[in-house]
């Protein structure tokens, strides 16, 4: 009797052993299946998002023992990616190939622009500054002058000063890679596509645009939508459309269709590898170690009418890294020409080290200063919803911190640039009257000042805990951003200690890039840190819409802006003026009272300045980059995006 | 019992572990009492400043200066260009300045200065020449720009009246400062970190940290340890499969994959210092009861158990009095080797970003997660973690030491 029981409790004991074994296992590969798709999230995650996302990888060679682990695993991943390289038969000759670094992360899913999740950033990115090496725009944007200029068009213009409609005219010359003419159809028919299959650009711009239809072969018309008055829904984002959206193939649409069944679902998931397309670069070879597109040397754009020439290195490729310091270490050597990586202390790469690598601008901020990472407070939260707690948090904040040791002073401070809601780019810091917001734009570490103003609101610290209440609650919040973003991350923590001064008990909060889009869009957060928009046509309009509109307060998953889900009736007034407005001094106006209110009201406030893309580059093979002040007015959008293309065509081998 | 502590001491390899840990854990107790800096204070603007005496620029201009009849020039001459830059100098002046190469003494330094500054133009054309040689080129000569020139340096003030700047004090290149001398000065013997936090403060309250956290663990890891191995090999039957069961469940499993599940259910808000303590001690009791049970169970059957056992002794007596001292030498042992791992376990968890909030306490760990995050590997800032890794080796030295030599002073087969 008492061997049979005891046999049974060995059986048991045996399965259960095994069955915690399976359930361990799985426990240990979630956090990393999670990251993953983390890298990916196409709408909202810009690249340079994706870059620092990467340092959750990081996390797992962590795991091992020392210090000594990351280098290692640096080193090794490094290793690892040479050989391969050198492995496999589709290496291509160092003199001919621009290596870049920083924005592939992990291995690409495809090749559609329909699709929401390609991890594809070298070829599919529509955005503000399109990225067009593959498939290509109608015009391009130069973020340093704000302008379009002409690519698959040659010139738009309104029809008449109601602006409810566009004439875009193409170029002739324009062809795709199999020799067929790019036409109006084509772009019509792409047009359609979005819309009709959803894509997260077709379902942006149909609330815009009522039809898309070509007059003949090289002319466009753009019919906008109207409002009940009559008036267009938004003529600015209908000019954003030309910088953004790919033109594609009708016949290859078609034929994409056909195996589809023009069934939404599967059109979206549709590979594309046998893609169509109009840009310089067609895809070579892709695998979990590297992508490699190739030169089309048919490529229409060495017509006269556009660039006269094709474009400088034969291969374009990203080897895939496994964070930013595997990245790093290739920069160093030599096996990378553009990094987009944010660097820890970047000028010791030229100062101390002497490698031939430079940036944009040879001293801080080093690059071009985009868009501006700010804390978004959730104002629908007890505490958050007294505006004296969110002014107290954005005074007492160390800026000069934060700028300097987390972004390693490649941020302009806020004394350089007084903070409002327009980036520190010439254009928009024009579009506004500076005297009118001077009394309002705080510039942090203001701890006294913000303790007399809670102290005048009557948020006091009455249980004598170091921590004030508010309503006999004590204001504890949580601030979160996505793990791995080590410059937000860093930031954040900084908050936190200068909150702690004035107290306010800011805990941070670091969960899964997924974890941390669901928080944000769907309103589940106290405080988080997130990107508005950078530069584009339509900003900074745009951006002041995400700061403040109730338009997006009011949507139920929220990607779009106004995280903070705040509410204004005169902000939304105004913002629904400006795109109608073509007088300046109109605009000035409106953009100054928009700032007063934002400054006033804090529902947000910007931690920093940053580029869209860091761009570092290694001058040991390519040579004839974009640098300020060169005179080609080329923006050092990383030879790839919206005009910065252009660097493509300039670069010289190094002697 | 002296007789013990006496035989302990004497075990050489004890007493080295003995000293060092000793000396770790009064640093962490005195250094506080010396510095009273805040370990969290954000005190440098920047990342990694190097180590060393940082004084006031503005006080050592106004204070007391002493002029020293040294030879500043060449000093300064030596320390701003390189024989490197001498060679890039000549280089850019044989292409692009239009100077014969024979004209170019590389030894007469300020001859080649000279002729820098008469020829060199940053607008100037040079092809070929890539934008960061033409910015090196620019930087040179904005870094040696006047450095010939043997004028005084003039300090000026702002009138806040008319706005206009008055000569308030000249310098010379003979005056000196004592840096005694200059009121605001401060000492970072190992530099800063990332956050501009100085590294030496923090590295001596990150460690108190750690041996609080190894500590807490410890106790707790043989608390539980301890206590189940007892029950289970006194015990024996029923109760004794129960618990082995329970100890081969958390055998199989590796420990560290459960400590960061549990740390990332916990979440980061509930995550203070004891608690990641408990959570590593929880994780990490199986071997003390897998080794404390089978001497138990050598243990029971002895003659001295048998005789209590027939007095009628309670159970708790007889395990207290009877069996507990005859385990408590290798109870010790592992106690003090719970203490290092729980330690090694709280630097790795707080690497993956699972340990305690970096506002409100330092830890090893932390230090070293940041500055993996903050490259300090890769950009030479080698007192961000080379200090925090030695701290870290000497602390598992120290009590592995102790270990052995304990084990060489109560195992038999062991002794000399």
């Amino acid at each position: 009797m008492k061997s049979r029981s005891k046999k049974l409790v060995a059986l048991f004991a045996t399965v259960a052993m095994t069955a915690s074994l399976l359930a361990g296992c799985g426990g240990g590969n979630a956090p990393a299946a999670t990251d993953t798709p983390a890298a990916t999230d196409g709408a909202a995650a810009t690249d340079d998002a994706a870059a620092t996302d990467d340092a959750a990888a990081t996390d797992d060679a962590a795991a091992t023992d020392d210090a000594a682990a990351t280098d290692d695993a640096a080193a090794t991943d490094d290793a690892a990616a040479g050989t391969a390289t050198a492995g496999d038969t589709n290496s291509t000759p160092r003199n001919e190939t621009l290596y870049f670094a920083g924005q592939q992360w992990g291995t690409i899913n495809d090749w559609n622009p329909f699709s929401t999740n390609s991890n594809n950033p070298m070829c599919v990115q529509q955005k503000d500054s399109s990225r067009t090496l593959i498939y290509e725009t109608m015009f391009m944007f130069n973020m340093l002058d704000g302008e379009l200029y002409p690519l698959l068009g040659t010139e738009w213009s309104w029809d008449d000063d109601t602006l409810t409609s566009m004439t875009v005219k193409l170029n002739t010359d324009a062809h795709f890679s199999d020799g067929t003419a790019l036409t109006a159809n084509d772009v019509a028919y792409t047009w359609d596509a979005n819309v009709k299959y959803e894509s997260s650009l077709g379902m942006d711009f149909s609330n815009y645009i009522e039809s898309i239809t070509a007059v003949d072969d090289a002319t466009v018309s753009i019919k906008c939508k109207l409002d009940d008055a009559g008036n267009p829904a938004n003529p600015l984002k209908v000019q954003q459309l030309l910088q953004q959206m790919y033109v594609m193939q009708k016949a290859y649409l078609e034929k994409v269709e056909a195996r589809n069944n023009s069934e939404k679902e599967a059109m979206k998931l549709d590979k594309m590898e046998d893609l169509v397309a109009s840009g310089p670069y067609l895809p070579f070879f892709d695998d979990d170690q590297k992508i490699v597109f190739i030169r089309d040397e048919n490529y229409w754009g060495q017509a006269a009418s556009m660039w006269g020439k094709l474009p400088a290195p034969k291969y374009v490729a990203h080897v895939i890294y496994a964070d930013n310091n595997a990245g790093q270490v290739a920069l160093e050597a030599g096996d990378v020409d553009v990094c987009q990586q944010f660097t820890t202390d970047v000028q010791k790469l030229w100062e101390e080290k002497n490698l031939p690598i430079t940036t944009y601008i040879d001293e801080p901020p080093y690059g071009e200063c985009a868009t501006m990472p700010s804390c978004w407070m959730n104002v629908e939260k007890p505490g958050l919803d007294q505006v004296e707690v969110r002014k107290a948090i954005a005074m007492a904040t160390d800026y000069d911190q934060i700028i300097a040791s987390a972004m390693s002073n490649q941020s302009p401070t806020f004394t350089q640039v007084p903070r409002s809601m327009m980036n520190p780019t010439d254009a928009e810091q024009g579009l506004f009257d500076h005297d009118a917001l001077k009394e309002l734009q705080f510039t942090g570490n203001d701890i006294e000042g913000a303790n007399a103003l809670l102290d005048e609101a009557g948020i006091v610290d009455s249980d004598g805990d170091g921590i004030r209440e508010y309503n006999g609650t004590p204001l504890s919040f949580k601030a979160e951003c996505p793990d791995g973003w080590t410059d937000w991350m860093a930031s954040l923590e900084i908050v936190a200690s200068s909150a702690k001064k004035i107290g306010i008990d800011i805990q941070t909060f670091f969960p899964d890039t997924n974890t941390f889009y669901d928080d944000i869009t769907t309103g589940n957060f106290e405080i988080c840190m997130n990107s508005p928009s950078g530069s584009s046509i339509s900003n900074p309009w745009g951006r002041c819409m995400q700061f403040l509109s109730s338009l997006y307060a009011d949507l139920e998953v929220n990607w779009s802006g106004n995280w903070s889900q705040y509410r204004n009736d005169e902000a939304d007034e105004i913002l629904a003026k400006i795109p109608l407005e073509t007088d300046e001094a109109t605009l000035k106006e409106y953009y100054t009272r928009l700032n007063e209110i934002y400054l006033t009201d804090v529902p947000s406030f910007a931690l920093m300045y940053r580029p869209e893309l860091f761009y570092i580059v290694n001058e040991s093979v390519w040579t004839g980059y974009p640098m300020k002040d060169d005179g080609t007015n080329i923006p050092p959008t990383d030879c790839t995006d919206g005009y910065g293309i252009a660097a493509l065509y300039n670069l010289t081998l190094v002697e | 019992m002296k007789n013990t502590l006496r035989q302990v001491f004497h075990s050489p390899k004890f007493v080295i572990g003995f000293v060092i840990f000793a000396a770790l854990l009064l640093t962490t107790i005195i250094y506080p009492l010396v510095v009273a800096a805040d370990p969290l204070e954000m005190v440098g603007n920047g990342n990694f400043f190097k180590p060393g005496t940082y004084v006031s620029v503005k006080d050592s201009v106004e204070g007391t200066h002493y002029t020293l009849n040294i030879d500043v020039k060449s000093g300064s001459l030596d320390s701003k260009i390189s024989a490197e830059d001498k060679e890039s100098m000549k280089e850019w002046l044989t292409k692009f300045g239009g100077v014969a190469e024979a004209d170019i003494n590389l030894e007469d330094v300020e001859g080649l200065i000279g002729l820098w500054e008469a020829n060199y133009s940053e607008s100037a054309d040079q092809p070929g020449l890539t934008a960061s040689r033409k910015k090196y080129f620019a930087r040179l000569n904005k870094n040696i720009d006047g450095i010939l020139a043997d004028s005084d340096l003039i300090l000026a003030r702002e009138n806040p009246d008319t706005g206009e700047l008055e000569e308030s004090a000249t310098i010379g290149s003979n005056e000196f400062v004592n840096t005694k001398d200059v009121a605001n000065r401060r000492t970072f013997i190992l530099g800063t970190d990332n956050f501009g936090r100085d590294v030496l403060t923090e590295l001596v309250d990150a460690t108190k940290t750690s041996l609080r956290v190894g500590l807490i663990a410890g106790v707790v890891a043989t608390i539980v340890g301890l206590f189940l191995g007892l029950i289970s090999g006194y015990v024996g039957g029923v109760v004794d499969d129960l618990i082995m069961f329970i100890t081969n469940l958390f055998t199989v499993i590796p420990s560290f994959v459960l400590l960061i599940l549990i740390s990332y259910s916990v979440g980061q808000n509930a995550r203070g210092v004891n608690l990641v303590a408990i959570i590593i001690g929880l994780t990490s009791w199986t071997w003390t009861t897998r080794s404390v049970r089978s001497q138990v169970i050598s243990l029971r059957n002895r003659d001295h158990v048998n005789l209590s056992k027939l007095s009628g002794h309670s159970m708790m007596r007889i395990v207290l009095t009877d069996i507990l001292p005859y385990l408590a030498s290798y109870v010790v042992m592992a106690f003090i080797l719970q203490i290092s791992s729980g330690i090694l376990a709280e630097a790795q968890l707080s690497m993956l970003g699972l340990g305690p909030s970096t506002s409100t306490t330092a830890t090893l760990g932390l230090m070293m997660n940041w500055a993996t995050l903050y490259a300090a590997p890769l950009n030479g800032s080698w007192w961000a973690y080379f200090p925090v890794v030695i701290t870290i080796a000497l602390i598992a030295f120290s009590l592995n030491l102790m270990n052995t030599g304990l084990d060489q002073v109560f195992n038999p087969q062991l002794r000399d």
